[in-house]
């Protein structure tokens, strides 16, 4: 195993022809002792590359056979619904996502995990194609490995989010689709970098990607601050996707939080959105976030005959 | 069946160029004009622009078949109703009542079959009256295809008519467009080659009464077992020169097997929030009888 | 049928119905309103529930008021749910060529010549070509589901108190896997001395 750090641990014109050879006895080695090389077999050959399909234009015959907006029929469905969010504050990063995955209408499932544990200190979220954000973001955190172990020192969020946007501008308009924060605490501090398949690529404080973002950024927005404690910076997350669950169809059933500080990240808990409604996060029957449930014989409409005859 | 006489004083002139009841405020609108209503179109077109597309009807997959035998004709028809890949009907009824002496199998969009024949059907009863004849199975065939011609495909009706009038016993199918055929046996429906396979090797001329139905429930097995539009039970209906014979699932080869265990909720599982019951007594009197020499209780 | 969202199903029991709508208006993905129910009392033993395109829903309401107004009027008698399952089945297919985007699903007691209550179920699709089930009758986004569901829960001769639990699972559990409908659930129970009518504790995401 150690000739696979040595390949990549210098750069030098020697090291590189240890590394030809080391290649080339490599291939004198099964592909069962690399147990198919994890899947990521062409990691030393350079960039990835995929079998596409045996027609003229391979993004066309994608694109007709993927399911968009103008017609929801076609054979290959793709992940749309989602609500994730990262914000950034003095305390770090918090990360809250939803756990709803959709079909067309159906509920597909309610226990899907959107936030990616690339290594102890970066999460990427997902949005958009589940597959492709699963695989390229584990992708990356091969590369976030060997960049360890080539320059003695983590990488940056920066340069590991600049890492991915690169990889997938390189497959524009093939079909790939995802929509990502890619959320860490390096050298500079907390950061945030938004990514999508497009090869947007963003730095900021504050992000929401999903068909519920605009319901979380409402709530987002409002009780934001820089210097919220962290109890307080967790509430909001949770209360965000609590409230884009609440609204949009393909949001919903249970919310992932996670919280990124000086020394990584760590999971906080993973809340049941029924009960958060009901009961809130604390379990408590009737301090729920629920509309109906904290105006529970306040609203006008629901006025005690006695109150309404006086 | 309201729609039966509204349609009845109408010709198929007047349906086209009527004022929608429901914009016409002139009129009281407790006399609607009869025949259909396209006021909904231009808002169904917007938005099918949109990209609403307009649900699924329920139409008949079906087999449906009739055959000639000695002494008149046998009707034959599986009971599947489909809503697109969902069964919405397990045990329809596909043999709809023309008259008495004529029967008349439907496939095709299901409301269009049930509302077309029932149509007829109104319209046969009232011309035996003016007539003062038994109903001829041309006349529901002639009818039926003016109808359908009319509505030039539009109205998705795939028909097998089949009955025995003072001039013997006849067998028709009539296709959407309204072309008709008359033949000693025939199928129809997304069943109809399986079905016609059967007949093609298994009917003979002058068969007897329990042969032929026999070859009809054939039949109507090759579509529900081999098609997947059709399915469930077999309706047959024999008709001859003195009688009419409905046999309601004479067949039903695909009976569930029964449960062997319940899924039964205990009393209290569902968690509510509100309860509301309204009381349909109005009034209750409970009057005692035989309870020794006391008065009367009316409270 | 997905731009608003909703499903309604409808159970026999013995010598009771039952039918159940979720509560949920939506505008595509939004959630509008978690208060709107989709089933509509006709008569003390006809219950009408509708599920489709919430403007026509409303229509249809109106309409069909009025026609069962002008039914009992004219004949001096209450409808029976037979006679406007039929109502419902060729309003609808007046408009065949242009229909309401709505699927009625009927529940209601009928009158026996011998004066008792039989239960009575009926759904008819958009274009009103009517289905008399024995058992259940669902439409709506949820539909499929709640065919899944109640395959497999509904057992024939259940007690009221027993109906309700049937159908409140059924209708939950379908509406859970559904992304248009949920929001809260309404369920009436009809027997033969009232109706029970509940609002379930339901997931609201």
């Amino acid at each position: 195993m150690n000739t696979l750090a040595e390949q990549f641990s210098t750069t030098s014109a020697l090291s590189k022809l240890k590394k030809t050879q080391a290649l080339l006895e490599d291939e004198e080695m099964s592909d069962a002792m690399w147990g198919s090389q994890a899947g990521f077999g062409n990691v030393a050959q350079g960039s990835p590359s995929f079998a596409v399909p045996a027609v003229p234009d391979p993004s066309a015959f994608l694109r007709l056979h993927t399911d968009d907006r103008a017609d929801p029929n076609c054979k290959i469905k793709i992940q749309h619904g989602t609500t994730t969010l990262a914000f950034r504050y003095q305390g770090g990063v918090i990360v809250a996502v939803d756990s709803r995955a959709t079909a067309g209408s159906y509920v597909a499932s309610g226990t899907v995990k959107k936030v990616i544990e690339i290594n102890p200190y970066l999460l990427g979220t997902m949005a958009g194609g589940a597959a492709d954000c699963q695989y390229w973001e584990t992708y990356l955190g091969m590369h976030c490995r060997l960049h360890e172990l080539r320059n003695r020192e983590r990488i940056s969020v920066s340069a590991a989010s600049k890492y991915l946007s690169n990889l997938v501008y390189s497959y524009k308009g093939m079909g790939l689709s995802m929509g990502t924060m890619i959320c860490g605490w390096d050298k500079t501090g907390p950061a945030i970098f938004y990514v999508d398949s497009d090869g947007t690529r963003l730095k900021g404080d504050l992000f929401s990607v999903g068909s519920g973002s605009t319901f979380a950024y409402g709530v987002l927005d409002q009780g934001y601050h820089w210097d919220m404690t962290d109890e307080d910076a967790q509430e909001l997350g949770r209360r965000s996707i609590y409230a884009a669950g609440h609204r949009d169809a393909f949001s919903g059933n249970t919310c992932n939080l996670y919280h990124v500080k000086e020394d990584g990240w760590r999971f906080i808990g993973n809340y049941d959105l029924s009960k958060l409604h009901y009961d809130g996060p604390n379990n408590v029957p009737g301090a729920g976030y629920g509309y109906d449930i904290r105006i529970a014989g306040r609203a006008s409409a629901l006025q005690p005959a006695v109150a309404a005859a006086a | 069946m309201e729609i039966l006489s509204y349609l009845n004083a109408c010709g198929g002139h007047r349906l086209l160029t009527r004022i929608p009841p429901s914009f016409d405020m002139s009129v009281p609108s407790v006399h609607l004009a009869s025949g259909f209503d396209f006021s909904n179109q231009i808002r169904n077109n917007f938005l099918a622009e949109r990209g609403i597309p307009l649900p699924k009807a329920t139409s008949t997959g079906t087999t449906i078949v009739g055959c000639l035998f000695k002494d008149g004709i046998v009707l034959g028809a599986d009971t599947r109703a489909t809503e697109g890949d969902i069964v919405a009907d397990k045990n329809c009824e596909k043999i709809h009542y023309i008259t008495e002496n004529i029967r008349c199998c439907g496939a095709g969009t299901a409301a269009d079959t049930e509302f077309t024949t029932a149509m007829i059907s109104s319209n046969m009863e009232l011309h035996a009256l003016w007539t003062g004849r038994k109903p001829r199975v041309v006349t529901a065939m002639t009818m039926l295809k003016q109808t359908l011609f009319k509505y030039q495909g539009q109205i998705g009706a795939a028909l097998v008519l089949g009955g025995v009038d003072s001039a013997g016993p006849h067998l028709f199918t009539i296709h959407p467009h309204g072309s008709t055929d008359k033949l000693p046996f025939v199928t129809m429906g997304s069943g109809s080659l399986a079905a016609m396979a059967v007949f093609e090797s298994g009917w003979k001329p002058n068969m007897d009464r329990a042969e032929a139905l026999q070859l009809v429930k054939d039949a109507i097995f090759a579509g529900i077992f081999n098609d997947l539009g059709s399915g469930s039970n077999v309706d047959a209906c024999i008709i001859t020169a003195t009688s009419t014979e409905m046999l309601r699932n004479v067949e039903m080869p695909n009976q569930r097997a029964e449960k062997e265990n319940k899924y039964e909720f205990k009393r209290g599982t569902t968690a509510w929030k509100k309860e509301e019951v309204r009381s349909l007594i109005t009034s209750e009197q409970v009057t005692l009888i035989g309870v020794g020499d006391e008065s009367m209780d009316t409270s | 049928m997905e731009y608003n969202g909703g499903s309604v199903v409808a159970m026999v029991g013995k010598d009771c119905v039952a039918i159940a709508c979720d509560l949920r208006l939506g505008n595509q993905a939004l959630g509008v309103s978690s208060n709107f129910p989709k089933i509509f009392p006709i008569t003390d033993r006809i219950y009408l529930g509708m599920s489709g395109l919430a403007t026509d829903l409303e229509t249809l309401r109106e309409r069909f008021r009025f026609r069962v107004n002008m039914y009992t009027i004219k004949e001096e008698r209450e409808i029976e749910p037979q006679t406007f399952a039929h109502l419902v089945s060729s309003t609808l297919y007046e408009h065949r060529f242009g229909p309401y985007f709505i699927e009625p699903v009927i529940a209601g007691l009928s009158k026996t010549p011998s004066g008792d209550l039989k239960p009575f179920i009926a759904a008819a699709d958009l274009i009103g070509c009517l289905n008399f089930a024995k058992d259940f009758v669902v439409s709506g986004t949820a539909s499929a589901k709640i065919y899944g569901l109640a395959e497999a829960l509904w057992e024939p001769d259940l007690e009221p108190e027993d109906l309700f639990e049937t159908i409140s699972q059924t209708l939950m559990n379908a509406v859970d896997r559904d992304a248009f409908s949920g929001w809260g659930c309404l369920v009436h129970v009809l027997t033969k001395d009232k109706v029970i009518t509940r609002t379930l504790k339901s997931r609201m995401d």
